[in-house]
């Protein structure tokens, strides 16, 4: 042991690098949940797959959207929601708060994989979704299916943020984030294909998949872009700000 | 003789006490700053060993007095490793640590004994930065743990009451992981040569979980120190263990001390205390009951009603750790 008195606490580079790789492993272990959250936009993508399905739900771009988010909603709500919350209650983030490391860096690496996680399933799905749905995206669309990624993703986060930061037990946010992600899937399901009447495609289309679908829609389709576009961005800027806000305020790193 | 200086008072007398921690002899100097007198010959049977700290390091803590005398301007000051002022913690309106001072100087191994729910862990929190006061505060070695948070955790070196590492990464994972987080770079070839000296060499690509308590135990010791901390803090690091193992982690917490660290420990084992622990503190109700040397406690204690009460034969810390907190069982 020594007794020599450090400037500064050790550098930040270092702190983020060791975490990130850290959770890099655990993300590659985890790579099983990953294959799961694909599992079920593909499953959207081959029951939709007939003509009569694709003018329900507004034409293809909007299939893949939707196919996309919830993918993105699977792996933010159910899966990030769910691995901080377990962390949380076997004291993973005690241990790592013990350490000269700064929470956020603790937080941003965390969130730092699973934007890339959120990446990988939106690439993997629209490139299963627009070679089922004949869509011929150029480079440029890839770019930005991969920027919405990042945005739709943010959306999803936050409220699995917001729902770590209300419940705290690891069996709750279980339970809790299944029930929200059901509900938002069938909403956006029946809801968006006209299903349920045309309020509830107005309500469906508001929701946090709603918009990520609208979002993805215009990117892979440009030609139909609207003001809606916008607006869906905005609305989307908005659940980010609010649900982050709330998982933040109210997030506590340890359960009990 | 060596002396360390053990407490310095308000008209510039100073307590002093032998090196060798588990003596029990404290002196008051006779003069406010002046010089430091010292009539005790040699050491006691049976005395712990100095610790093995490098001179440079041990120079300015230690009062030089060997048989002779030592001029004020030779004498540094007391190197107070850990520093509690008037420490209060809550949850809610429950009351958990009520103004409690402590201070722990270098080289020193200190037991916080307290029944459960007494709040050892609350104080061993507050120290770790983990949960904000609600007044008070916390110096490592001189630095505000609210207010340099990451310089003073660098300082310290935690082995919490249940260690939980991702159960996703190896042994080998964790250990780079937390040398990083210590600004400690470690090579592969560096990481295996530590694992086999604490004899995990072929659990490096395990899961912590596969491990068992004592190897988990060996590794949350390997990580709590990876960085050369000036104080280690151990929460119940025996429980669960059994005799080797509890063995094999005490003498690797000697080592530690006589490499010139200070360890700060909590126990439900009064033998173990009574035979590891330089001072005791007993907490109980979250306030501060006693801090003394575990001899001390006893002699002082040894003639109380409480303790007589409760002793069978010769007075140990037990009997005065129950006589002093009560025999009932808390949760």
């Amino acid at each position: 042991m020594t007794s020599s008195r450090p400037a500064t606490g050790p550098p930040i580079s270092l702190i983020l690098t060791s975490l990130l790789r850290a959770d890099f492993f655990v993300f590659l272990k985890n790579r099983r949940v990953l294959l799961l959250s694909t599992l079920l936009p593909v499953f959207l993508l081959v029951t939709t797959s007939s003509s009569k399905a694709v003018q329900h739900f507004g034409g293809a771009a909007f299939i893949v959207g939707l196919a996309i988010a919830y993918g993105l909603a699977a792996t933010s709500i159910l899966g990030y929601a769910l691995t901080v919350a377990r962390d949380r209650e076997q004291g993973v983030f005690q241990r790592l708060r013990v350490t000269p490391a700064p929470t956020w860096t603790i937080m941003s690496s965390r969130l730092a994989m699973q934007v890339v996680a959120n990446l990988v399933i939106a690439l993997v799905v629209v490139i299963i979704g627009t070679r089922m749905h004949h869509l011929s995206p150029s480079v440029g669309q890839y770019v930005l299916v991969l920027l919405v990624s990042i945005l739709g993703g943010a959306v999803f986060l936050s409220i699995g943020q917001a729902l770590v930061g209300l419940v705290k037990s690891a069996d709750a946010v279980n339970a809790v984030g299944r029930i929200i992600f059901v509900a938002l899937v069938v909403l956006a399901s029946l809801g968006a294909s006209g299903s349920l009447g045309s309020l509830w495609e107005s309500i469906a289309r508001w929701t946090p998949i709603g918009l990520v679908m609208t979002l993805f829609a215009g990117v892979l389709d440009l030609t139909a872009r609207s003001g809606r576009d916008t607006l869906a961005l905005v609305v989307s800027v908005a659940y980010i700000i609010v649900f982050a806000g709330i998982g933040i305020r109210w997030f506590q790193w340890d359960a009990r | 003789m060596t002396y360390i200086i053990a407490e310095e008072h308000d008209d510039g007398s100073l307590l002093l006490r032998p090196e060798s921690s588990s003596q029990t002899i404290l002196e008051r100097t006779p003069e406010p700053r002046g010089l430091i007198a010292a009539d005790h010959q040699g050491r006691l049977e049976g005395q712990r060993p100095a610790p093995t700290m490098p001179m440079s390091e041990r120079q300015p803590e230690r009062a030089m007095a060997t048989g002779s005398v030592a001029r004020k301007a030779d004498r540094p000051e007391p190197s107070l490793i850990l520093e509690i002022r008037d420490l209060s913690v809550a949850y809610g309106t429950k009351t958990a640590v009520d103004d409690v001072n402590l201070q722990i100087i270098r080289g020193e191994i200190f037991g916080l004994l307290g029944p459960n729910g007494a709040g050892k862990t609350s104080t061993l929190s507050a120290i770790e930065g983990l949960i904000k006061p609600r007044s008070g505060s916390v110096l490592v070695d001189g630095l505000d743990i609210r207010r340099d948070p990451s310089q003073a955790k660098a300082k310290l070196g935690v082995q919490l009451q249940a260690t939980s590492f991702q159960s996703q990464l190896t042994i080998r994972q964790i250990v780079r992981l937390y040398a990083g987080l210590y600004g400690v770079k470690l090579s592969d070839r560096e990481i295996t040569d530590s694992l086999q000296a604490i004899g995990l060499g072929g659990e490096a690509g395990k899961p912590f979980k596969q491990l068992s308590g004592g190897q988990q135990q060996r590794v949350a010791l390997y990580i709590a120190v990876v960085h050369e901390p000036v104080l280690l803090l151990l929460d119940e690091p025996t429980a669960g263990l059994d005799p080797q193992s509890r063995r094999q982690l005490w003498s690797r917490i000697e080592h530690l001390r006589q490499q010139g660290g200070s360890i700060l420990l909590t126990t439900h084992s009064m033998e173990e205390a009574q035979a590891v622990c330089d001072r005791v503190a007993i907490i109980d109700r979250g306030a501060l009951l006693t801090t003394e040397t575990p001899h001390d406690l006893i002699e002082k204690h040894k003639d109380d009603p409480r303790v007589r009460k409760v002793a069978h034969g010769d007075v140990t810390l037990e009997d005065v750790f129950i006589g002093l907190t009560g025999s009932e069982i808390r949760d």
